[in-house]
């Protein structure tokens, strides 16, 4: 059986603001197929991870490396390759649901977006509000509006901060079964969350932050 | 007694009681109460404070006295102007702050209400038994007298600043002001039954007006055509603008008093979250986010648009959607039209010296609006992220269209540096090209720097002053974009060749352009020390073992 191949590669990543160091050391490798889930109560760095693996934060130490290529923002390789959701995702004010989908899927070169946008409109369950404004969605449908930016483009690795954050009941059930079909296509996947059961359905490998609650 | 006697006693005792009448307190003794409470609260008073904030107080003096010396030596200079260009301006520019003071006025009050109430009042005070058109009138009130005293300060200084004596200043300062304030009153009475179109209208035919008085005074000074307009003509006018104003401000403010009550809390409330949001961004002068909140509102007010399919792959469907987001939104463009007109205005007023850096302020502020797509995509960098392109090409695609549009610009500007007004340096036509392109150029630049400017960073090194710690970008945030704009046309006010604007303007470009490659850069030497001092640790860990094996 063909080895998978390495999509993401951290090395001695190191994270701290002043005296508190959020991680230390943290090395971890990614391959097609696999999906990484890190949990942890609130503060273990979680979210600070995701934004050192994005480029969204500079980390202390170590390196991260995409494909190869060493993690850089300005990066348009890594641009292509990493569908990021993390809390920072803005919207055009005047651009509607649907066109944010178009705008990206054209912006990543997908000839004939029309019926990949739809699909994906169609699984948020966004269809409804296609033409409303950003400005007018409840916060649960910008979460999905955000899931949506990811899965409309071409990836090779997903990071997703709490995807599950401000989703109902349905909406959790709905994305632990579209992570775990990517992954099973071939996609990495690392995620932190708190929802035990997209982690178990969706996660290879689980990793605990910071020291349990005492 | 027994327990069973007390129970009975109790019984009857809640039998008896007479269920006391309650007085709802009247809005004034809630105003009141609430007046005392922050006045309870209060550490010092006025006087303290402004005592401890003198530099600034004594500051805010010395620039108002100069700001005043400066218009009374330019009303003196212009008033002694007689060509035809001076005398166009004198006559019909006030007409043009006339108009324009109502459209601002009519939108301002469109977008917060006019009247408003904050969410503690929503939450406390109009949920009380009480006359909310009591509690509201002080607040529309309030509204018609600032768009009165902003009125009046308008037409006052545009009126003393084309030359006219001071009769024509005081008409013109009572006809601006009565007609903003009417026209507060008119959109606070359309309010009350929640019809703004005849508001939207209104404004959209006085911002038309405006722009066409000011559109007067070009044709005029270049001769395309003359009206027979003299001083007094217009200061007849000017009365009869005033009666027609205050008429229609008794009759809209009465209306207006009577449908207060009518007015949903919920509307209140959304012109209220707005201010506060506005002036929290201009209390940290972060006026950047004081725009993004009233973009975001109009968006929200407009709520569901017909999607277009967008055109295009790559970095050209960022730039159709640019495209058809101004298009679906075109008000920007009427105030870019309107801008053509500041450098033949200034020229005509014998301000040829000026005449680039008044023009390059005109396009930095009607930009602005237009580079909506560049500060979304570089106020966070989440969206940028989801581009697979560097932030440096998905800056230059951002800017395609208003770039397309301050070349248009130019060149509908380039005569007016030819020497149009009497008096006016004269350039040959490349000359004027150049110094129009610079213009543009400026104003551009300068749009680009502002919209990309972050948020003042309270965690960065404070400096201290009498009213408190403050970081520096506090201050340096205002002068954001007016930077490059002054700059860039220094060289043309001091008169060299508009070439050393164009070198300006390139290296300008290069930094806002190109500050992604910048990031990588830092990002790449950032990496190196990091490499070097991991180098540097190991050499100093053999060392140490070797020392180790040498004991």
């Amino acid at each position: 059986m063909a080895k998978r191949a390495t999509i993401l590669k951290v090395s001695g990543l190191r994270r701290a603001f002043g005296p508190n160091t959020i991680f230390d050391k943290f090395s971890l490798e990614v391959r097609t197929g696999e999906a990484i889930a890190l949990t942890g109560r609130n503060g273990a760095g979680k979210s600070t991870l995701l934004r050192c693996l994005v480029g969204a934060d500079s980390p202390d130490d170590g390196s991260v490396q995409v494909c190869g290529n060493a993690m850089s923002e300005a990066s348009p390789e890594i641009r292509r390759d990493v569908a990021t959701v993390i809390d920072d995702l803005d919207f055009f004010p005047d651009l509607s649901v649907v066109e944010h989908l178009d705008l990206l899927a054209r912006a990543h070169g997908i000839a004939e977006p029309d019926d990949v946008v739809d699909e994906v409109l169609e699984e948020v369950q966004l269809v409804p509000q296609s033409g409303q404004l950003p400005g007018t969605l409840s916060s649960g449908q910008r979460r999905r509006l955000a899931l949506a930016t990811a899965f409309v483009r071409p990836r090779k690795l997903l990071i997703l901060d709490e995807p599950e954050q401000r989703l109902d009941t349905e909406g959790v059930i709905w994305l632990a079964q579209r992570l775990k079909s990517e992954r099973q296509k071939g996609l990495a996947i690392v995620f932190a969350s708190h929802e035990p059961e997209l982690v178990d359905t969706v996660a290879t490998r689980v990793i605990e932050l910071g020291a349990p609650r005492g | 007694m027994s327990s069973l006697e007390a129970d009975a006693d109790d019984f009857a005792y809640q039998q008896t009681a007479e269920p006391s009448t309650l007085t709802p307190a009247s809005p004034r003794e809630l105003k009141g109460l609430i007046k005392d409470w922050r006045a309870g609260r209060a550490t010092r008073n006025v006087m303290q404070a402004m005592g401890d904030a003198y530099v600034a107080v004594f500051g805010a003096v010395m620039i108002g006295a100069m700001v005043v010396n400066v218009i009374l030596k330019a009303q003196r200079t212009i008033a002694q102007c007689t060509s035809a260009s001076c005398l166009s301006a004198r006559t019909l520019l006030p007409w043009a702050a006339f108009a324009a003071a109502i459209a601002i006025a009519l939108a301002a009050s469109r977008l917060f209400g006019p009247v408003l109430a904050s969410a503690a009042e929503g939450f406390w005070l109009l949920d009380a038994p009480i006359s909310r058109a009591q509690l509201l009138r002080s607040r529309l009130v309030g509204g018609v007298l600032a768009a009165f005293l902003g009125g009046a300060v308008v037409g006052g200084l545009v009126s003393a600043l084309t030359g006219s004596g001071a009769v024509e200043v005081a008409v013109w300062a009572g006809a601006t002001a009565l007609s903003a304030a009417a026209s507060v009153a008119f959109a606070a009475a359309q309010q009350g039954i929640e019809r703004h179109v005849l508001t939207r209208v209104a404004t959209y035919v006085f911002g038309l007006l405006g722009i066409g008085a000011l559109f007067s005074v070009v044709g005029v000074a270049a001769g395309w055509f003359s009206l027979d307009l003299s001083n007094d003509l217009g200061t007849e006018l000017g009365l009869i603008m005033i009666a027609g104003s205050g008429l229609v401000l008794a009759v809209s403010a009465v209306v207006a008093a009577l449908r207060l009550g009518q007015i949903r809390r919920a509307r209140l409330l959304s012109g209220g979250a707005l201010v506060s949001g506005v002036s929290g961004a201009f209390f940290a002068l972060d006026i950047g986010l004081a725009r993004d909140i009233v973009v975001e509102r109009r968006a929200i007010e407009r709520g569901h648009v017909k999607p277009r399919r967008g055109k295009g792959l790559g970095l050209e469907a960022i730039i159709w959607r640019e495209w058809q987001r101004l298009w679906r939104f075109p008000q920007p463009l009427l105030v870019l039209a309107g801008t053509i007109v500041v450098p033949y205005a200034a020229d005509a007023l014998g301000m040829s010296t000026l005449t680039p850096v008044l023009a390059a302020l005109a396009l930095f502020g009607a930009l602005i609006p237009l580079l909506g797509g560049l500060r979304v995509l570089t106020r966070t960098g989440g969206l940028a992220r989801c581009l697979p392109f560097s932030l440096a090409r998905i800056k230059l695609a951002s800017i395609a269209v208003p770039a397309i549009l301050a070349g248009i610009w130019a060149a509908a500007t380039t005569p007016a540096y030819l020497g149009f007004g009497d008096g006016a340096e004269q350039r040959t036509v490349p000359d004027a090209s150049f110094v129009a392109v610079a213009t543009a150029l400026a104003g551009l630049l300068a749009a680009v720097r502002w919209t990309q400017a972050k948020g003042v960073d309270f965690g960065a090194p404070m400096v201290a002053s009498q009213a408190g710690a403050f970081p520096p970008g506090l201050v340096t945030n205002l002068f954001r974009g007016f930077d490059v704009c002054l700059l860039t046309t220094a060289p043309l006010l001091l008169g060299f060749s508009p070439f050393w604007s164009l070198l300006i303007a390139a290296v300008a470009a290069m930094i806002l352009l190109n500050s992604m490659d910048a990031e990588a850069l830092r990002a790449r030497q950032a990496e190196q020390q990091k490499q070097m001092a991991a180098q540097r640790k190991q050499r100093d860990e053999a060392a140490a073992a070797a020392k180790q094996r040498k004991r």
